[in-house]
């Protein structure tokens, strides 16, 4: 069989004289979309060197013929192999010319001088900074919108749909606990190993258990947590909003006279509030837990380990990490359900928001971290 | 009529159903070449479902699917991508990819499957869109497109192989009566004009009177096809007066 011989193609041309000067370009056999790239070639070359002053082509020879074989003889037809000759193309079936005729060397034109429009710097800054700006704003009246649903649900807590936030509070917080406490465990054992070294040049090896419990109550703990609660619950959060958005739920629930933010988004804030301090007061534990083995491995007794935790905290700490907690749930549970409110349209928008709403909440957990950091300190000093 | 009819896509003894449902038993139909033939039932009634085990996206709980005499459920590898070349599909939606233009998902079949050049494969997708009457709007992103335009945009992507069969899971859905008759034109022009032949699922009984050559009637309480005729004859002589009556509630 010629298929597997890629020397021999299936198909045959011959370039005949015709009485009245010109040329009759007759094919014999199978044109298919197999052969016809390798065919296309060898007519090229063979065609190359040719003079030839009008030229006839005959496809009644075809045995059968493609799309593919069609658009050979067209680009052969409009001159593309003999250079201002143009061709008849004879012989085709019923079929084959109804597809042939569909052939055009104007649409082909037309696409090749499409261009993508291409925009200047200055546009493209301008139009990004008024997204920002229209962003902001966005977000301001997010905020406001958010916080009076939360003011009247407390006011009025009859209104509210516990029952949501409750399934919030069990979807974000109590599953989150396996790796809640596998991750901060890491993470405590982690700080006192590395604490241990330098701190035994100085003799104050004691002291990993002091340096443990204050970076775990004020800093990582709520850290932790709350970048945990946005990768793992604020992504769901944008996705769930989102693929409501996507599927015009959210129209629905606004025709009904039902505010997406009162509806969806409160119940989502509320639940953020209330879950990360307890999930952060859990990743305290976890963490000195993780730093406990590392400690009495270096030959400290429990009791010692604890005397020096607790005479390294004080309750200021303990609020210092609850009230930034607090402010972690808020922001990550209200980013992510505002991403995801933003959602655009067409299959990729979920994914964009959802990769929108971690990545924003991690920010502003950081950044909200440093004003934190900053604010401590001068009430310290 | 004399001429041999050669069967394109058959139906053998086919038990479909999601797991221990069963939504349709013993289904048998043959489609020959060039002919349009219509599933018709009312919502729930499995033609869906039916259409999704022809095109071999769901494997049936026994029977054949034939595609020009080769079985659809065993075949496995090379033979099954053999099959799956023969027949385009049409789904409910169009199914265009939002992120390349019109003619990118005309093009994308010719990209995957052919070593043709770009220039070739640019010259097939552009004359596919001119014969859904879409040339103008080639370079336009699907989302872009109205809904008949995209139903247009997604038949000429499913021609762009030439296959010899064209499923279409209704392909009226979601569309105005206009624009749905213009939709019926295109098929009958590229049933007669090219060939192909149609495998449609449909509930529209406008369409199915304009371009229908075929129709089995199914019947959720049967689990199976209880009529099969033109629609002419059916509306007017089919066994079952529900089925007359489905028949003619938009034309009389």
């Amino acid at each position: 069989m010629p298929a597997n011989d890629s020397n021999v193609l299936p198909v045959t041309w011959e370039l005949r004289p015709r009485p009245d000067g010109g040329m009759t370009l007759a094919f014999q056999g199978e044109l298919d979309v197999a052969f016809t790239s390798e065919a296309w070639k060898a007519l090229e070359k063979s065609l190359a060197g040719q003079k030839i002053s009008s030229l006839e082509i005959d496809a009644s020879g075809l045995s059968s013929c493609d799309s593919a074989g069609l658009a050979l003889l067209y680009h052969i037809s409009i001159g593309g192999m003999t250079p201002g000759v143009t061709a008849r193309v004879t012989g085709l079936g019923a079929e084959l010319e109804h597809l042939f005729r569909a052939f055009s060397k104007e649409d082909f034109a037309a696409l090749q001088d499409h261009e993508p429009a291409c925009s200047s710097l200055f546009e493209d800054v301008g139009a990004a900074t008024l997204v920002w700006w229209a962003d902001l704003r966005q977000q301001v009246e997010f905020i406001g919108e958010v916080t009076i649903g939360i003011a009247g649900g407390l006011f009025r807590p009859r209104r509210m749909r516990w029952k949501e936030v409750f399934r919030v509070f069990e979807t974000a917080g109590v599953n989150a606990l396996p790796i809640v406490s596998l991750l901060t465990f890491l993470v405590g054992m982690v700080i006192a190993f590395e604490a241990a070294q330098p701190l035994a040049q100085l003799g104050a090896q004691v002291f990993v258990a002091n340096l443990l419990g204050l970076t775990m109550t004020r800093e990582l703990g709520p850290v932790m947590a709350a970048i945990m609660l946005a990768g793992r619950s604020g992504s769901a959060f944008a996705a769930e909003l989102g693929t409501m958005k996507v599927n015009e739920e959210l129209n629905a629930l606004q025709t009904m006279g039902l505010a997406p933010i009162q509806f969806l988004v409160v119940q989502r804030v509320v639940a953020g509030i209330l879950l990360t301090p307890v999930l952060t007061i859990y990743a305290m534990y976890a963490g000195l837990l993780g730093g406990l083995p590392v400690l009495l491995g270096l030959g400290f007794p429990l009791r010692m380990v604890l005397y020096q935790v607790q005479s390294g905290l004080h309750l200021g700490d303990l609020a210092e990490g609850l009230s930034k907690s607090i402010v972690f749930g808020g922001i990550v549970a209200s980013v992510s359900c505002l991403r995801g409110l933003q959602t655009g349209e067409g299959p990729r928008a979920v994914g964009e928001s959802t990769t929108r709403s971690v990545v924003s909440s991690i920010m502003l957990i950081i950044l909200a971290d440093a004003l934190f950091a900053a604010i401590t300190y001068s009430l310290r000093k | 009529m004399s001429a041999p009819r050669k069967i394109l896509v058959a139906a053998r003894d086919l038990t479909i159903g999601y797991g221990e449902r069963v939504v349709l038993e013993h289904v048998n139909f043959e489609v020959a070449r060039g002919e349009v033939f219509a599933i018709l039932g009312a919502s729930g009634s499995g033609k869906s479902t039916l259409l999704k085990h022809l095109i071999g996206l769901y494997q049936p709980k026994s029977g054949e699917v034939l595609i020009s005499g080769q079985n659809l459920v065993t075949a496995e590898g090379p033979e099954r991508l053999q099959i799956l070349r023969r027949f385009g599909v049409l789904y409910q939606g169009g199914a265009l990819f939002g992120s390349i233009s019109t003619v990118e998902n005309v093009r994308l079949p010719l990209d995957e499957f052919t070593d043709l050049s770009d220039e070739a494969k640019d010259l097939i997708a552009l004359s596919k869109l001119r014969l859904v009457g879409l040339e103008a709007a080639a370079t336009r992103p699907p989302a872009d497109l109205s809904g008949g335009m995209q139903k247009r945009a997604a038949i000429a992507r499913a021609i762009v192989l030439d296959p010899c069969i064209l499923f279409l899971d209704e392909p009226s859905a979601g569309l105005d009566p206009i624009t749905s008759a213009g939709l019926d034109s295109l098929i009958k022009e590229l049933a007669r004009g090219l060939g192909i032949t149609f495998v449609m699922v449909t509930h529209e009984l406008a369409s199915i009177y304009s371009v229908a050559d075929r129709v089995v009637v199914l019947d959720p309480k049967v689990r199976g096809i209880v009529a099969e005729g033109t629609p002419a004859y059916l509306r007017d002589h089919a066994t079952l007066p529900w089925v007359r009556k489905f028949l003619n509630r938009e034309t009389t």
